[in-house]
């Protein structure tokens, strides 16, 4: 699985090898593998090569910031198909790098999410703040996506009455109203609540009101009288 | 004598008197006794006849009468016995014959006679006249005669006649009419209805009753005369067409009198008439539904018809676009024909229509939605018996899907073309830029690192020389691709052969004509007669000839006059010269032009030339350009001859 796949490592390999960030580079000419693996390893970060998408999609990847950068031009699909079969899932910020840039190419990239498209041959500014600059959006993501993994367990831990009186509460009705919504007591009510804020260790009512923002739990209930909804 | 032979008496002066009135009256005065036997005849009356009165009577023993000899044979027996029938009953006698003059001649006469009787009542005597009536007999025969005629004519005509009285009662019908209906006027008859109710009720179509009803009272009432066509049913039961005409016939006062009417069958007619609209249809709804576009234009070009199909396929009707001022074809063409065609339609639509020529280009037809089609439009002049042209008939064939396969073809034979032969000149420049491409991002990706690699603190040696020679491995490789890419153009001496050149030409020719003809560039050849073969690599010698008539068409795209390519082949000494030149801005370097990636033109490698050099040095000839006179450049490349194979 490993074949073609070469580590570019700084001269003090083994602290390097456990680098807390990764380039991936993806490109059927060895040369520019080579080349451009010494690149970065001049600027002592690592790189991993792969040359085709196979290999890239085969190669079990460490989980830590990264970026990748991928020719458009591959053996077996091309970069374009690559960026499509891998857009559903978590994956590097991709930077293309091809040899006959045009605009429609670039544009079709940057649209599917790209974060740069250079064209070869590339100088060692562009390509390194390219890279900089997506391996600090993938950090980006990647802690977003922490934060939001976080939530959810918390909101996993919720029993399911303290799950029904989450979107009552955040959406802003009153203690009364939300009893009367569940059947239950104001005082019975306030305990839920008072849960609810702890398990999710929301610091007060609009702390509660971001996360389930974040967790994208729907507001279905209004404080206005039916009478009046718009 | 007449005392002798006449029984009156003469010496009394009243009865001399009255014999003299009777004898003086116009025609013939006679009595007879009450067996018949004549006892006066007027002498005029024996004068007419010939004879004596005693010739007229019966002899003894006889039973005929002696008048028998000057009455008409075939009146004889009726005379006859009605003047029995009268002697023997004293009734009136009153008979018209004809009577013989003594030259024997017949004429006809009226005979009258009364009785006159005693106390008791017995007859004494009869006494008559006999009046000649010839004349008036003649007459009535005459009138007889000329009634029967009219009759005869009035039952012959082949049509029907009838009469009206003016309130619309039906009162005659001729005798075709009656066999044809199978009834007369007096058979008809509706409970209910009025007589010509009932005629209309029962033999008018249906379908037709009601108009020819109302038309028939429209007459009636205003007097105006009616005329109609209708089915009228046979007496069969089959309904034939008819077409009627009635007037009114007026008095003096100008009252109506009555209405005549004449209806003719038709039918044959209408069906004909039908047979013959239904082949129209046919032809129309043929013309219609063929898939192809037609049209018709009078002699001087105006459109005049166009068939459904193009009516949709144009989205607007024959004098939409008219314009005053301005011809019908000018305002039609400039709106359907694409504008990088209409010059060229202009100038051959009106050379046919001045010559007669049919006409015959392919060009683009703007659609209803904007979108051009090519077309192949075709059309040819109907002229009439003396040849003068009255009408052009025109098709247009949409050969949008041909054009585009045949270019999808075109393209494919291309691809193929260039890739057994790795000659494709804009792949193969985009092939070498990418060959030379790789090496020189590989290049510039280990020289940023070797400098980094050096101006590290400290300074990593060993690296900066590792990358330093990967720099000078994969220069040495795009130089590699360099020498690669000639030796591609020398290598192929096998695959050359011993060719007409003239038959390259031709090929390369039918190659470009369409897109000749796109770009309206009009392609001038002149091949010289008795050209020597040439030994060649036909595809690279053809993609030579293709770039350079390229190159040539590219430079003419800006002139909005005509575009004239020129290719001219002759043989000059040991050599075949191939001229190329085109009419447009020229050339600003001849030399530089032919050094790689030079260009001018906003999307080319400047590969081409190079190339194209190449390929002719290695055939052992020459490339290069010159000015064309008085504009433009020209391009000449040499071939040695093989004078003999």
């Amino acid at each position: 699985m490993w074949r073609d796949v070469h580590l570019h490592v700084a001269s003090k390999g083994k602290r390097m090898m456990t680098a807390d960030q990764i380039v991936f580079i993806v490109d059927d000419d060895a040369r520019l593998r080579e080349a451009l693996g010494e690149l970065l390893a001049s600027h002592g970060m690592q790189a991993v090569t792969f040359a085709s998408a196979g290999d890239y999609m085969a190669a079990d990847k460490p989980d830590v910031p990264a970026c990748l950068i991928l020719d458009v031009e591959l053996p077996d699909i091309n970069g374009f198909d690559l960026q499509g079969q891998i857009a559903q899932s978590d994956h590097p910020p991709i930077i293309f790098l091809t040899g006959h840039g045009d605009i429609p190419s670039s544009v079709r990239a940057i649209k599917h999410g790209a974060v740069d498209f250079l064209t070869k041959p590339v100088n060692e500014t562009d390509i390194m703040a390219a890279i900089n600059a997506a391996i600090d959006h993938d950090r980006d993501i990647r802690s977003r996506r922490a934060e939001l993994g976080v939530l959810r367990q918390r909101y996993r831990d919720l029993t399911p009455r303290e799950r029904e009186v989450l979107p009552l509460v955040v959406s802003g009705l009153l203690n009364k109203q939300a009893a009367a919504e569940l059947g239950i007591s104001e005082v019975t009510l306030q305990i839920h609540r008072r849960n609810v804020m702890q398990k999710m260790k929301a610091a007060s009512l609009a702390d509660l009101v971001r996360i389930a923002g974040q967790l994208e739990i729907p507001i279905t209930y209004s404080r206005r009288p039916k009478g009046s909804r718009v | 004598m007449s005392a002798a032979s006449n029984s009156l008496d003469q010496t009394n002066p009243e009865a001399a008197r009255a014999l003299q009135i009777v004898e003086s009256m116009p025609g013939f005065a006679w009595s007879a006794n009450a067996a018949g036997q004549f006892t006066y005849v007027s002498p005029s009356a024996l004068a007419f006849l010939g004879n004596a009165r005693d010739d007229l009577n019966t002899p003894e023993g006889e039973d005929e009468f002696g008048w028998r000899r000057v009455v008409h044979p075939d009146d004889y027996d009726r005379v006859a016995a009605r003047w029995r029938h009268c002697l023997k009953t004293g009734d009136h006698y009153d008979t018209e014959h004809r009577l013989r003059r003594a030259d024997g001649v017949y004429r006809w006469f009226r005979n009258s006679g009364r009785p006159a009787r005693d106390s008791q009542g017995r007859i004494t005597e009869w006494y008559g006249t006999t009046i000649e009536i010839e004349e008036q007999k003649q007459a009535e025969t005459a009138l007889r005669d000329r009634e029967r005629e009219l009759s005869q004519l009035v039952d012959m005509v082949p049509s029907h006649l009838w009469r009206l009285t003016p309130e619309g009662r039906p009162i005659f019908f001729n005798k075709r009419m009656v066999e044809f209906l199978g009834m007369d006027v007096a058979d008809i008859d509706r409970p209910g209805m009025s007589p010509l109710e009932a005629v209309i009720d029962s033999v008018i179509h249906p379908d037709d009753a009601p108009s020819m009803k109302a038309a028939l009272d429209r007459s009636l009432a205003t007097g105006e005369p009616f005329a109609m066509r209708y089915r009228l049913r046979r007496a069969d039961g089959v309904y034939h067409w008819m077409s009627s005409r009635a007037e009114p016939l007026r008095d003096h006062a100008g009252r109506i009198v009555q209405w005549y009417g004449l209806c003719h069958d038709i039918d044959e007619q209408v069906k004909a008439e039908e047979g013959l609209r239904e082949s129209e249809r046919m032809l129309r709804q043929l013309i219609e539904t063929l898939p192809a576009l037609l049209y018709c234009a009078a002699p001087d070009g105006k459109p005049i018809y166009r068939s459904r199909q193009l009516s949709e396929f144009l989205g607007f009707g024959l004098d939409d676009k008219d314009e005053a001022g301005k011809p019908r074809l000018a305002s039609t063409l400039d709106a359907i024909i694409h504008p990088d065609d209409l010059a060229t339609v202009q100038e051959r639509y009106g050379h046919s229509l001045a010559t007669g020529e049919p006409y015959a280009l392919k060009h683009r037809l703007r659609r209803f939605d904007g979108e051009y089609r090519w077309v192949e439009t075709r059309a040819a002049p109907m002229r009439d018996a003396d040849g003068t042209i009255v009408q052009w008939n025109g098709v247009c064939l949409d050969i949008d899907g041909e054009v585009r396969a045949r270019q999808e073809l075109q393209f494919a034979q291309e691809r193929l073309t260039r890739a057994s032969q790795a000659a494709g000149l804009a792949e193969l420049s985009a092939s070498i830029a990418h060959e030379v491409n790789q090496p020189l991002a590989a290049i510039v990706a280990n020289s940023h690192a070797c400098h980094r690699w050096l101006s590290a603190e400290p300074a990593n040696i060993e690296r900066a020389k590792i990358t330093a020679e990967r720099i000078i491995r994969d220069a040495n490789s795009a130089a590699d691709v360099v020498s690669r890419i000639r030796a591609l153009f020398k290598q192929s001496t096998d695959a050359r052969t011993v060719t007409p050149f003239d038959s390259v030409i031709a090929e390369t020719r039918e190659l470009l004509a369409d897109e000749a003809a796109q770009r309206r560039v009009r392609m001038d050849i002149d091949i010289a007669a008795d050209l020597p073969p040439v030994a060649v690599d036909r595809v690279q010698i053809q993609q030579v000839l293709i770039n350079l008539i390229r190159n040539g068409m590219d430079a003419m795209d800006s002139l909005t006059s005509e575009r004239v390519l020129r290719l001219r082949v002759h043989q000059a000494d040991d050599v075949v010269r191939t001229e190329i030149s085109d009419i447009g801005p020229g050339i600003e370097l001849p030399e530089k032009m032919f050094e790689p990636f030079f260009t001018t033109k906003e999307h080319g490698m400047g590969m081409g030339l190079a190339i194209c050099r190449s390929i002719v040095e290695s055939h052992d000839g020459r490339l290069w350009a010159e000015r064309n006179d008085p504009c433009g450049a020209m391009f000449i490349f040499t071939l040695p001859a093989r004078v003999s194979v």
